[in-house]
């Protein structure tokens, strides 16, 4: 009797609302603003009412306990704690001195008086059953690496999969995602690049066809249901926390990842706690090496690609003053010679430059020789397409910034950087671009020139290190 | 000489200012943007005749600017033009008097747009008006613009405005019509002049 008393007590005080799987399943996982959803506000604020989510202020403020009484803030979307980037104003929505975090403000500015909501109600267990459509076929240090991925998420430890360009990275990932999937738990495959994520997706959706998957970058669709994977850009994780069971990082040596704290950060703040990370890469910083002896990581390296051949070896080649000729409107003979022998080989190429006003510069002058040949740069709407053109021998060469070095498979490219001695070109993008050449089975070799106006250490270090792994990868067959 | 920024506002390059003998002895502002950023916006010619004074054109990035500021609401970007509208404003003998924002749309924004400006290139002003409408001329055409009734009403006394000169100030000048309402209540109240000054001209 008693009991029946206290059970219809709790339906008294129970504030009645039916969840909405819509709203539920958008929100779980999710760091968002109150006033900007895509729902109507009184559902939002029923929500809010009944603890099924929960507020809280956009912008953290430490008071330092010392006698200046400095104030420190923190951005708890971004987790941005760089003072400078805060800038403190008079507001007229709270009336007061206000204060808004800079670093994330091309997603919305959050300021102190913006309130974040996250999902506190129940969260319904994932789905177990995934289907893997795939029937590729792995090489022996593929195989070994996917394993030892398996085992680390298993084991809810790190991992870092170090991995020459070319050696089937992507493919290494499925049958860990899958295991992953099939233990219900949810995953995220992040990059900083949105090339990747745009490469990546559909590669996923064919292996993975009956799980609801998601990508997420600036200015994607909006996407029904519940994603238990994530394909997205390391800047989209700012919009979740504590999502995920399975972090993976991609190309995790990509710009801007590896220069911007905040980012870094946002991999670790988008983990369930303890939850396992991986870190995919051909180029592994000596922050990353170390973490993995230090903190015992799981680690696989592979330093030979998926077709057995050795990577092609960058050739330096001089290219004095190439910017003042290009200036003057003519092109370097050497580069002129470089690019006929391609256009009569009838093999597609790709010529990197250091800046884009460099790069327009050249492109008229390589129009003279050949019409069809075009640039790309990062701002420009057509890249996709025009990366296209290039892979379906519709233009036989392309013109491009940096955008490029990475993500992109194309047969039988040869490629030139102009100006390789530029700052702009670190080692590991050096080996990026070095890695586009000879990634077919067909075309195993290729040219791969860096024209320069004087040797650099980040040259040496490129060029040491692809040799390196040429050796190991072989010494490694004959053993 | 105060360091406000180590990064430009815009495209985030560092700064690296030289200090030269102008910048220890002159008390001009610091830099908030880099140079080649700034050589991308276009001043509007002066003429010297015109009734309203415009300071820079409107192109690409100065539309880029705009967005920044007003629609993603980055109030610091109001530094970036501060030394230009401080030597450009700090002899006028005119009463200072920005256009003022709806109060609703003031609490959207967070910030009056026009008086940031101003308080940035410490600039002291006066409100003399009060916005009665929340349409916003941009989003009207030509037509509908010049048709608009009175989008003002006085928000101090008659004694105030009369006889006084006043400069009348705004981000940008399109059609004119937002200054124009101004300036016809201003003069009907009996004012002695109104001019005007924009940071923007199309």
């Amino acid at each position: 009797m008693h009991k029946k008393l206290s059970k219809q007590n709790d339906y008294r005080n129970y504030k009645g609302i039916m969840i909405e799987p819509q709203i539920r399943d958008f929100f779980i996982g999710r760091i968002w603003t109150r006033n900007n959803t895509p729902f109507p506000k009184e559902k939002i604020e029923k929500y809010i009412n009944s603890n099924h989510l929960s507020i809280r202020s956009a912008i953290t403020v430490i008071q330092s306990p010392n006698l200046f009484k400095q104030k420190f803030f923190k951005c708890n979307r971004c987790h941005n704690e760089n003072q400078e980037e805060f800038i403190q104003f008079e507001c007229a929505r709270c009336n007061e001195l206000c204060v808004y975090c800079r670093h994330c403000i091309n997603m919305g500015r959050m300021s102190r008086c913006t309130d974040l909501i996250v999902w506190s109600g129940p969260v319904p267990n994932f789905k177990h059953h995934h289907e893997l459509a795939w029937e590729g076929k792995f090489t022996k240090a593929q195989e070994q690496a996917s394993n030892e991925l398996i085992a680390s998420i298993n084991l809810k430890r790190n991992h870092l999969i170090h991995a020459v360009c070319g050696a089937g990275k992507t493919e290494i990932l499925f049958p860990a995602v899958h295991f992953a999937l099939n233990k219900g738990l949810r995953v995220c495959v992040a990059t900083p690049r949105t090339d990747v994520v745009l490469e990546l997706f559909p590669r996923f959706q064919k292996v993975f066809p009956n799980t609801i998957l998601h990508a997420y970058y600036g200015g994607s669709p909006k996407q029904p249901g519940f994603a238990q994977l994530v394909i997205a850009t390391t800047h989209q994780l700012f919009r979740f926390e504590k999502a995920f069971d399975v972090v993976i990082v991609d190309e995790a040596d990509a710009f801007p990842y590896t220069s911007d704290q905040a980012l870094q950060k946002a991999v670790y703040k988008v983990r369930k706690n303890e939850a396992p990370i991986a870190f995919v890469t051909a180029t592994p910083s000596l922050k990353i090496l170390s973490q993995v002896k230090q903190e015992n990581w799981g680690h696989s390296f592979i330093p030979r690609r998926y077709h057995g051949y050795p990577l092609p070896v960058p050739r330096f080649v001089s290219l004095w003053s190439y910017d003042k000729k290009i200036n003057k409107g003519k092109l370097p003979p050497k580069l002129i010679s470089w690019m006929k022998t391609r256009l009569e080989q009838k093999a597609p190429f790709l010529i990197f430059f250091p800046t884009i006003q460099l790069m327009e510069l050249a492109t008229p002058l390589f129009q003279e020789i050949d019409p069809k040949i075009i640039s790309v740069h990062a701002e420009d709407p057509n890249r996709k397409e025009k990366v296209v053109k290039l892979r379906n021998e519709e233009i036989p060469g392309l013109l491009t910034t940096t955008i490029l070095e990475r993500g992109i498979t194309i047969k039988n490219v040869q490629v030139a950087v102009v100006g390789a001695e530029s700052k702009i070109f670190t080692s590991s993008a050096l080996i990026q671009i070095s890695g586009r050449v000879g990634r077919n089975v067909q075309f195993p070799d290729g040219e791969i020139v860096f024209f320069h106006h004087g040797i650099t250490m980040e040259m040496d270090v490129a060029r040491e290190e692809i040799l390196r792994l040429n050796k190991e990868g072989f010494e490694k067959v004959t053993v | 000489m105060k360091r406000e920024v180590t990064n430009c506002l815009l495209c985030n390059a560092p700064l690296n200012e030289m200090i030269t003998w102008k910048t220890l002895l002159t008390n001009a502002y610091p830099k908030m943007i880099c140079q080649d950023c700034e050589n991308k916006f276009e001043l509007y010619p002066q003429t010297g005749d015109e009734e309203v004074i415009a300071l820079y054109q409107y192109n690409e990035v100065m539309k880029d600017y705009l967005h920044l500021y007003k629609f993603m609401h980055d109030v610091v970007l109001a530094k970036v033009f501060r030394d230009h509208i401080h030597k450009s404003l700090t002899k006028k003998e005119a009463i200072i008097v920005p256009i003022p924002m709806h109060p609703v749309k003031l609490k959207e924004r967070t910030f009056a747009h026009v008086d940031e400006l101003l308080i940035a290139a410490n600039i002291n002003f006066e409100h003399f008006l009060d916005k009665i409408t929340m349409e916003t001329q941009g989003e009207k055409t030509r037509e509908e613009r010049i048709t608009t009734p009175q989008i003002f009403k006085l928000k101090v006394s008659t004694d105030q405005v009369k006889d006084q000169d006043i400069l009348l100030i705004d981000d940008i000048y399109t059609t004119g019509t937002t200054i124009s309402h101004a300036k016809n209540l201003l003069l009907e109240t009996g004012a002695n002049s109104v001019t005007a000054f924009t940071l923007i001209r199309v």
